[in-house]
């Protein structure tokens, strides 16, 4: 290639990041947020009209109960997809976090006799061991250059063959009041997974728009060489993401065992990396990497559970609602596209 | 060996067939087709065990029974897994064949593609018993080419939940039914047996059951097997029908979910809301003595007495139908405390 027209490209990617540096895409996330929030008032709006017992609290608490997972592991999906990756793992990693808390506090040896010792290890170890597998795909894909697909297809296999280990297969059930309160519990009424859920949805939302981290996640889904060029660790800001998004599955997977009383590597996180994609989809979030909307998550996995809710409300059979729910993905994804061209 | 055994196939059907197959070749090849092979009576037997996935309780209490029981009688089972992939269950057919066991037994992970397996050991002249699943009869039959199948009733297994469900609630029920997988053969059964003890069915055109008047339907549902979709499915059907009174869900993992979601609700499943599923699980079990679930018909996973009995009648040349049915037993309060722990 000549020098000159690699010297070309180069100024045009450069000028692209500064461009994105310094004047945040306010307009173009607000109008993708803006489209995603009219049609999930839609669904309320037809809810509450034609839904039993939908203005309820309780049908509130279900619903937000139900979505807290989804949120919560989509929120780090944003981040990976908006370096331009995408990782199938996490679905893998919740169960491997879900079987590690369960052999914890279920262990009665040593120091993990005790229950808040064992608790608190309970919580945290996974969590951790789930991050480190996420900084494992990071590391596939910048220290060995594997396309993001296939970094992650290799724990999306093996981390649910490693859960199954741990476990032996065997679903494992227990009562723990205290490490279940991260699924059951209910400080002032609200279920503790939604306030985590909203913590950490304020949390990444604000370091996407306002720290310098945010800035570098884009400009790396944007034009990676060019980021390069301006200075951007292209590689430590994708170990990050992908670091962060194992975290969050790890606290899902915690979530998800202590709803239900069990822990159980063969269905803990099963299909939940499509749910995720599902929801940044919907969102507002391109697969092409270079913006992302949290909030836009937020309401993208809002939108996607209240359509199984409303569908399931009224009786439509499954395979009948699995077409619809996929039609509304098609359908969001149409409409970004009109609208980024 | 396989050229041994071919000739005294040949010789037997030469003494059965007489002279008519020997007026046509071809008609001797039908017949040595349409022949089982045979297991002679022997003190031990060296039998292959080809294992779909080791990924569920069920298929670990499966496995577990197989060589347990093995164990006991003195056998060899040569046993695979093949982590639920139906081309390596396909692989693992064929190189337990290539070790000649005296009897293959497995359960074929999907219908259509292991019937060739079947008739590969056939050919093999090792008689075949399947356990748990069916292949397609138009490729694999049963008393031709192979023993026969062993499993569960499931139609009976959803009637029986039903007729327990018409007792504990004195005909007036309003229902939740929590199907499993779409498709799946015993979420089909499970939901074909149950609601036609309900609704009122028929089996080619003669009606089978009369609808029980006070018993309605109000919702029906998959929760794909799985406590977690149970849970979630059962918490927006309560939110959709809260005048619900009974439950049925199709396997014992479903019906613990909707009693987590029940609870959550500020219900008290036992109580207000009578609950009875299917498999006799160790959790339901629990949740029986708990007085939470009413009632469990057992789906059995202990295949290994029933597998080798079998087999033993057919090396006693003994009459076996095509299908032989497993017994599964029925848990409720007067019974499951001395079960608690023993099941899978």
């Amino acid at each position: 290639m000549a020098n000159s027209s690699r010297a070309s490209v180069r100024t045009r990617s450069l000028s692209s990041v500064t461009g994105r540096l310094t004047v945040p895409e306010r307009f173009g996330d607000a109008g993708q947020t803006y489209g995603a929030l009219a049609a999930l008032i839609l669904i309320v709006l037809y809810n509450a009209f034609f839904t039993r017992n939908f203005l309820t609290e309780q049908a509130l608490r279900v619903n937000l109960t139900q979505v807290a997972t989804i949120v919560i592991v989509a929120t780090g999906m944003t981040l990976v997809i908006a370096t331009g990756g995408i990782d199938l793992s996490v679905g893998s990693l919740m169960a491997i976090s879900g079987a590690l808390a369960a052999i914890i506090f279920m262990s009665q040896r040593g120091p993990l006799d005790n229950a808040l010792i064992g608790n608190t290890l309970a919580f945290v170890v996974p969590v951790l061991v789930a991050g480190a597998f996420g900084l494992f795909n990071g590391t596939l894909i910048t220290a060995f250059r594997l396309q993001p697909i296939i970094a992650t297809l290799v724990l999306f296999l093996a981390g649910r063959g490693i859960a199954q280990v741990m476990t032996n297969g065997e679903l494992r059930t227990f009562r723990n009041p205290g490490f279940q309160y991260i699924g059951m519990g209910r400080p002032f009424g609200i279920p503790f997974q939604v306030i985590l859920m909203l913590v950490i949805v304020a949390i990444v939302a604000w370091v996407m728009r306002s720290t310098t981290f945010g800035r570098y996640v884009l400009a790396t889904g944007d034009n990676e060489a060019a980021a390069r060029l301006a200075g951007v660790p292209i590689d430590r800001i994708k170990l990050a993401v992908y670091g962060i998004n194992g975290l969050l599955a790890g606290i899902a997977g915690l979530i998800v065992i202590a709803i239900n009383s069990s822990s159980d590597a063969n269905q803990v996180g099963q299909l939940m990396e499509l749910d995720a994609i599902a929801a940044v989809a919907v969102g507002g979030t391109p697969l092409t990497g270079g913006r992302a909307t949290i909030v836009g998550t937020l309401i993208g996995a809002l939108i996607i559970q209240l359509l199984r809710y409303t569908l399931l409300s009224h009786g439509v059979p499954d395979a009948a609602a699995r077409v619809v729910i996929a039609g509304a993905i098609v359908l969001a994804v149409l409409l970004q596209r009109q609208r980024g061209t | 060996m396989d050229r041994e055994l071919s000739r005294r196939h040949l010789l037997k059907l030469a003494a059965a067939g007489a002279g008519a197959a020997a007026l046509s070749p071809r008609l001797v090849q039908r017949a040595w087709a349409q022949e089982l092979p045979p297991l002679p009576k022997k003190d031990t037997y060296t039998v292959g065990f080809c294992q779909t996935g080791s990924n569920n309780p069920w298929r670990l209490a499966e496995t577990k029974s197989m060589q347990d029981e093995a164990a006991k009688r003195g056998y060899k089972l040569i046993a695979t897994d093949a982590n639920e992939d139906t081309a390596k269950q396909i692989a693992d057919v064929a190189s337990v064949i290539a070790q000649r066991p005296d009897i293959l037994i497995f359960p074929p992970r999907e219908s259509g593609p292991l019937a060739p397996s079947v008739l590969q050991a056939k050919q093999a002249g090792i008689p075949v018993i399947l356990i748990d699943r069916d292949v397609e009869h138009d490729v694999a039959m049963p008393g031709r080419d192979y023993i026969t199948f062993i499993g569960s009733d499931f139609v009976d297994q959803g009637r029986r939940a039903a007729e327990w469900l018409i007792g504990a609630t004195g005909g007036n029920a309003r229902i939740i039914e929590l199907e499993g997988t779409t498709g799946a053969d015993p979420a089909i059964d499970r939901k074909q047996g149950f609601d036609e003890l309900i609704l009122g069915g028929s089996f080619k055109g003669t009606p089978v059951a009369t609808p029980v008047a006070g018993m309605q339907i109000l919702a029906s549902q998959t929760g794909n097997f799985t406590r977690n979709e149970g849970r979630q499915v059962m918490e927006t059907l309560l939110q959709a029908h809260p005048d619900v009174t009974a439950v049925y869900a199709h396997n014992d993992e479903m019906a613990i979910g909707a009693i987590a979601a029940l609870e959550a609700a500020g219900r008290k499943p036992g109580q207000d809301v009578i609950l009875v599923s299917i498999d006799g699980e160790n959790d339901a079990i629990q949740a029986i003595v708990d007085g939470k679930l009413g009632a469990t018909v057992e789906s059995s996973p202990f295949f290994g007495p029933i597998a080798f009995d079998t087999m033993l009648k057919y090396a006693n040349g003994e009459d076996l139908p095509d299908w032989v049915v497993v017994v599964d037993r029925f848990f409720d309060k007067s019974n499951a405390a001395e079960f608690v722990g023993k099941q899978y």
